[in-house]
């Protein structure tokens, strides 16, 4: 266990390393962001100037070095384009995009669980078919096409909740249903097809031989047991959220969390910044990876972390 | 979700029953050639099975028309995709024009004809789809069978990289790098290339783990079939079906991804159209002109859910066990 | 460094913590407001003294709120209500007048004086005087602060405080256009840009009709009023300035009433929003002509781009009408150096043909690069102009680049230009200089185009102190351009407001946002 876990966090350490090595090249080597920085009148001298102040002109491993001594000291620069030190920017946004994930994950499998129990229950009851139909379409809409959708009805036209922006529930529903529907649609389908195997095990023929309640066999039993993969792909889906995949609807609907600093940071050639949201989303997923893992270890006990 | 494989040992002490087994090679291939609809009897069996579920049909269906479309767009566009008319712009469906011409789904902001957009998008996303699939299906499937068949060091240093880059944040990676080597549909295709590759990688690696095993393999090798000759030979037959699951997969991945790339405004550009860039290009009209957003995102979602339909029952089909499992790892970090 | 790693680990933290919630699934944590939504609250019966609020909507985060430095429109409406200029355009007729200072004269070629008013202090209590001004010069175009916005104050050489509420002004050579340059001189107070150096660009102290509250990053900042201002109190008491990036969500939020002012309003939405106001804005939308390359160093194709375009038929179906055809040149009526006597080339697109014909180049191909959501409908208008050049026989190849590939373009060199390329201008100095010196001579950053009589007319006006004949050297140049077809003119864009029914207000042409201008009705 132990030495699995070194093995890990060896691992981790390499995927931070690999990705903000990568990065690094891509950002310096392709583009070079001295042009946008300084405005559309600058003369080239100027240009090169700023390249010289910036170490643009350095060779690349010169310049990774440069960096890399300081991140490991907690310093990654001044963003290009606030002019303010970047880890501190990226870290100012992480609660609004962990409040905007978990409360979307959490919608997700509240919405989901009871949903792919019933259409379990009941195979190919018009609850079961209509379960599996909109859990698809889940999956397959587009969030930013939904993102649209949502603001057009619930807050143009029944303006029961805000289009966008931060601060209370009614700002936050519309954007963690918009990035909801995918985790829901997947933790559906996997919530029903899990059970079904359930149900048809011997234990809980046993179970309901010796007269537990059914609902007792459903919940104590079966979906304790198919709670694996449920938990699994639940936390799986909350890693791919929050490794960049609110991008789009913190865009759609101005949310102040990291994935649209992200975006800004893009657009601007933000070489600093890209490199500190890449950073943290990065330790996030390594995280997250391990405890899926954990959680995976944990709930079955056939599974050995070896 | 990163479990260790179970190590898989082989053994090779078994010399006698060499000639045995060159016989129960030899019966194998005079199967084939004594029955050459071998082959075509799985298809029919698979074609049978569909026809009887009526949701993988309409999956069916859709991939069917989807990929029409995108073949025949030009013949079947009734209007020039790229021919604007500023005089004619945000019309809704139904609309016809002083010289009699019907626009049946509208015009967009130019005035072009969205149907005719929609069936050149069919073109693009299909292109974009199959592009990854091509480069991404051939890296991974290549290093997963490299990476199966040799086992030890090379197997430990390829499925490093794979669990390595598994953990990548692959969407803002893709920003990234399509911010720096410009937007374009070939451009897209290596990024989601560069996210989509594990994937494949893991399911051969896997396979041709378990197939290693198999007797035909030992008796190939022992005969004096070369390595790559095994490789493509014997072990590639049995990929088709996983990875036929794995590329629908993926071909849905890639439609939404080229999508969302396509609203961030880092995706297909002009004068090509995709049903991304024409959401993206048509969201400040969505209360004006609610067509223009519509048609497109039904376009993918329909598109998509047919295509993993068509994923699920080939799932169901090829291995019944499959459809159990929680499989978070057949949609990569994509 | 410490405190760094400190928040680094925290964050690990939280995301470890999110873990265990989705283990058991709990009710939503409760979001921690961090501001009422202003729109909702109900407004204040009006006393005496500022009161209600008022959201407005910009299209991403400020850069810096520090207002000497950034080139940044999404900092400047911000600025603008906190901090203060020498002197101010007039709303409506762009015409200099006094701001922080009372009146003015010209001492000498290269030297200004400036009466300032008295009794005015900053935020912070800081009084603002003539040391003010010395400190705000100095420090705009120190080489090492290296202001982006230094070429709107590029000629200035030093201040010197003659006593208290006195200050000269000095230029490098004789600059007819120092007082609209004066209009980009913030001024900010010494002591506290001094002590607060890191943070300065973060918590702004100006003088304005607005006192800086609150800078939540990427969701808005907050203004209150400023009651002792010395120009009277504003009478909207509190200002939320928004980020939403979305056109589209920013037109949505207005419609539901959630904010009060939207920039750059479609002008689709001018029917679909409860209230809208438009001016005459000094933005262009131009397309650079490459003129060293085949076949366009022949003045007949280029002529025969702009007889190809029909504006009109772009302005009245991209811009609902709300533009005003480019008179043959790159300047508002309002700009010093605007030729009357020069005319728009006409839609005619047989003309068009025949010269192309004439100049052998019918069904030449060109490549014309654009860029995508920097300006108002941007890619549709290039999508649009390239089908009309299409229709005259000529083969268009669209490059809708990503924006620092088009700036790369844009500032290529002569020789490196794109045949054809989109850009926008907006020359707020409202003085022909800018524009031509930039875009129509040897030396301009973005010039593709070059004519020995148009250089030396614009580098002699640039320090002819004589209004009249500067002025005619600008008409003489501005024909020359003309007749030389060196660009494709387009339009003129009005600044579209959408705008809440609780407001009452009359946009101004300079484009600057001032909430004091802003009345609220109920």
């Amino acid at each position: 266990m132990i030495a699995y876990f070194i093995r890990r966090l060896l691992q981790s350490i390499l995927v931070i390393i690999g990705v903000s090595v990568i990065v690094f090249v891509i950002t310096r080597a392709i583009g070079d962001p001295a042009r946008m920085m300084l405005p559309l009148e600058a003369s080239a001298e100027e240009v090169e100037a700023f390249r010289d102040r910036m170490g643009f002109n350095d060779p690349l491993w010169v310049q990774f070095w440069d960096w890399a001594k300081n991140a490991v000291k907690g310093d990654f620069g001044d963003s290009l384009w606030q002019r303010t030190d970047a880890m501190h920017l990226v870290l100012e946004r992480m609660p609004a995009t962990l409040l905007l994930c978990s409360t979307a994950i959490v919608l997700a499998v509240v919405a989901s669980v009871p949903l792919g129990i019933l259409a379990a229950l009941k195979p190919r009851s018009w609850l079961d078919k209509a379960t599996t139909s909109f859990s698809l379409i889940g999956v397959c809409i587009p969030d930013f096409w939904l993102g649209l959708m949502l603001i057009l009805v619930f807050a143009v036209t029944l303006r029961v909740v805000f289009t966008s922006g931060y601060g209370t529930w009614r700002h936050l529903v519309l954007p963690a249903i918009a990035l909801a529907a995918r985790p829901w649609g997947r933790i559906t389908q996997i919530v029903r097809t899990s059970m079904m195997d359930e149900m048809h095990r011997t234990y809980m023929v046993t179970a309901r031989a010796k007269g537990l309640a059914e609902h007792n066999v459903i919940l104590s039993h079966a979906l304790k047991n198919a709670s694996i993969p449920i938990v699994t792909l639940a936390a799986w889906e909350l890693t791919r959220m929050l490794a960049g995949y609110t991008i789009v609807v913190e865009t759609v609907f101005a949310w102040p969390g990291f994935g649209q600093l992200a975006m800004q940071a893009i657009e601007r050639r933000d070489l600093t910044l890209i490199q500190a949201d890449v950073f943290v989303v990065a330790i996030i997923v390594v995280v997250m990876n391990i405890f899926i893992d954990l959680i995976y270890a944990m709930l079955d006990p056939r599974v050995r972390l070896a | 979700m990163v479990l260790e494989p179970k190590s898989v040992r082989r053994e090779d002490n078994q010399m006698a029953e060499t000639a045995e087994k060159r016989y129960i090679l030899d019966a194998q291939a005079a199967a084939y050639v004594e029955d050459p609809l071998w082959r075509w009897r799985g298809l029919m069996r698979m074609a049978r099975d569909l026809l009887r579920d009526k949701v993988a049909l309409t999956g069916s269906v859709i991939v069917l028309v989807v990929l029409m479309s995108a073949v025949f767009a030009s013949f079947i566009s009734p209007h020039d995709p790229a021919a604007g008319n500023i005089g004619q712009r945000l019309q809704p469906p139904g609309f016809v024009n002083e010289e009699g011409e019907r626009y049946i789904l509208g015009t967009d902001q130019q005035g072009r004809d969205i149907l005719s957009r929609l069936f050149h998008g069919a073109r693009v996303s299909m292109a974009v789809g199959i592009g990854v699939i091509a480069v991404a299906g051939t890296v991974g499937t290549i290093l997963g069978l490299v990476s199966g068949y040799y086992a030890g060091r090379v197997d430990d240093i390829i499925m490093r990289v794979v669990d390595t880059q598994t953990a990548f944040p692959g969407l803002l990676l893709a920003l990234v790098i399509i911010t720096m080597i410009g937007p374009s549909a070939r451009n897209i295709i290596i990024v989601l290339s560069i996210n989509g590759w594990m994937v494949f990688a893991r399911i051969t690696r896997g396979i041709m783990l378990t197939i290693r095993e198999k007797d035909y393999i030992d008796a190939a090798k022992l005969v004096g079939v070369s390595d790559s000759g095994i490789i493509f030979r014997h072990a590639f037959p049995n990929l088709v079906s996983p990875t036929l699951t794995i590329i629908t997969l993926e071909l849905a991945r890639v439609i939404l991804a080229e999508a969302s790339l396509s609203f961030l405004g880092l995706g297909i550009q002009p004068p090509q159209a995709s049903w991304g860039l024409m959401i993206a290009d048509g969201r400040n009209y969505i209360t004006i002109a609610w067509w223009l957003v519509t048609f497109p995102g039904i376009c993918i979602g329909v598109t998509v859910f047919g295509v993993m339909t068509v994923a699920n029952w080939l799932r169901t089909v090829t291995d019944p066990e499959q459809r159990v499992r929680a499989a978070p790892a057949g949609t990569g970090s994509g | 460094m410490r405190t760094k790693l400190a928040t680094l680990t925290t964050a690990v933290l939280l995301a470890a913590l999110l873990i265990t919630a989705c283990g058991t699934p709990a009710a939503p944590p409760p979001p921690e407001p961090t501001t009422p939504p202003e729109a909702t609250r109900p407004p204040e019966p009006a006393p005496a003294g500022p009161s209600g609020s008022i959201v407005f909507v910009i299209g991403s985060d400020p850069s810096t709120l520090d207002p000497q430095f950034p080139d940044d429109g999404n900092a400047r409406p911000v600025n603008d209500n906190i901090y203060e200029m020498l002197l101010v355009r007039d709303g409506v007729t762009a015409e200099l007048g006094p701001s922080l200072a009372k009146s003015w004269e010209q001492v000498d070629e290269t030297t200004w004086r400036f009466e300032l008013q008295e009794g005015v202090t900053f935020h912070n209590g800081e009084p603002f005087n003539a040391d003010a001004v010395v400190y705000s010069v100095e420090r705009m175009i120190d080489p090492e602060f290296n202001s982006e916005i230094i070429s709107f104050v590029a000629t200035i050489s030093g201040a010197e405080a003659v006593d208290d509420y006195t200050v000269d002004i000095f230029t490098e050579g004789p600059d007819p256009i120092l007082l609209a340059r004066l209009t980009w001189l913030n001024m900010v107070p010494p002591v506290y840009t001094e002590e607060n150096a890191e943070n300065f660009g973060n918590e702004p102290v100006g003088t304005g009709p607005y006192k800086f509250v609150e800078w939540v990053k990427g969701d808005h900042v907050s203004l209150e009023a400023n009651e002792d201002y010395w120009g009277g109190a504003p009478s909207i008491a509190e200002v939320t300035i928004r980020t939403i990036p979305e056109d589209a969500t920013a037109a949505g939020a207005l419609q539901a009433g959630e904010v009060d002012i939207v920039r750059h309003l479609i002008p689709e939405y001018l029917d679909q929003v409860p209230n809208a106001a438009s001016v005459h804005g000094i933005e262009f939308p131009w397309v650079r002509i490459n003129t060293n390359v085949e076949p366009l160093n022949d003045v007949r194709v280029r002529q025969a781009l702009n007889y190809a375009i029909d504006v009109e038929a772009l302005r009245d179906a991209l811009y609902s009408g709300h533009a005003a055809v480019a008179e043959g040149q790159i300047l508002t009526p309002s700009h010093f150096g605007y030729n009357p006597d020069v005319k728009a080339y006409p839609y005619d697109p047989d003309k068009a043909r025949q010269l192309l014909q004439e100049a052998g180049a019918e069904g030449a191909t060109l490549e014309f690069v654009g860029e995508s959501g920097r300006w108002l409908k941007d890619k549709e208008l290039v999508e649009a102009i390239a089908t009309q050049l299409e229709a005259v026989g000529l083969n268009i190849e669209i490059n809708i680049a990503e924006w620092s590939q088009w700036l790369d373009l844009l500032f290529a060199g002569a020789q490196a230009a794109p045949d054809l390329q989109y850009s926008s201008h907006d020359n707020s100095l409202f003085d022909a200089d800018r524009s031509l010196s930039v875009m129509f001579t040897l030396e301009g950053s973005q010039a593709a185009y070059s004519n020995p009589e148009v250089d030396r007319l614009v580098s002699e006006a640039r320090t002819e102190t004589d209004v009249t004949a500067r002025e005619d050297m600008y008409h003489q140049a501005v024909q020359m351009i003309y007749d030389d077809a060196a660009c494709i003119f387009l339009l003129n864009l009005d600044d579209i407001y959408g705008l809440s029914e609780r407001v009452e207000w009359t946009p101004r042409v300079d484009g600057r946002i001032l909430v004091k201008d802003m009345t609220l009705v109920e």
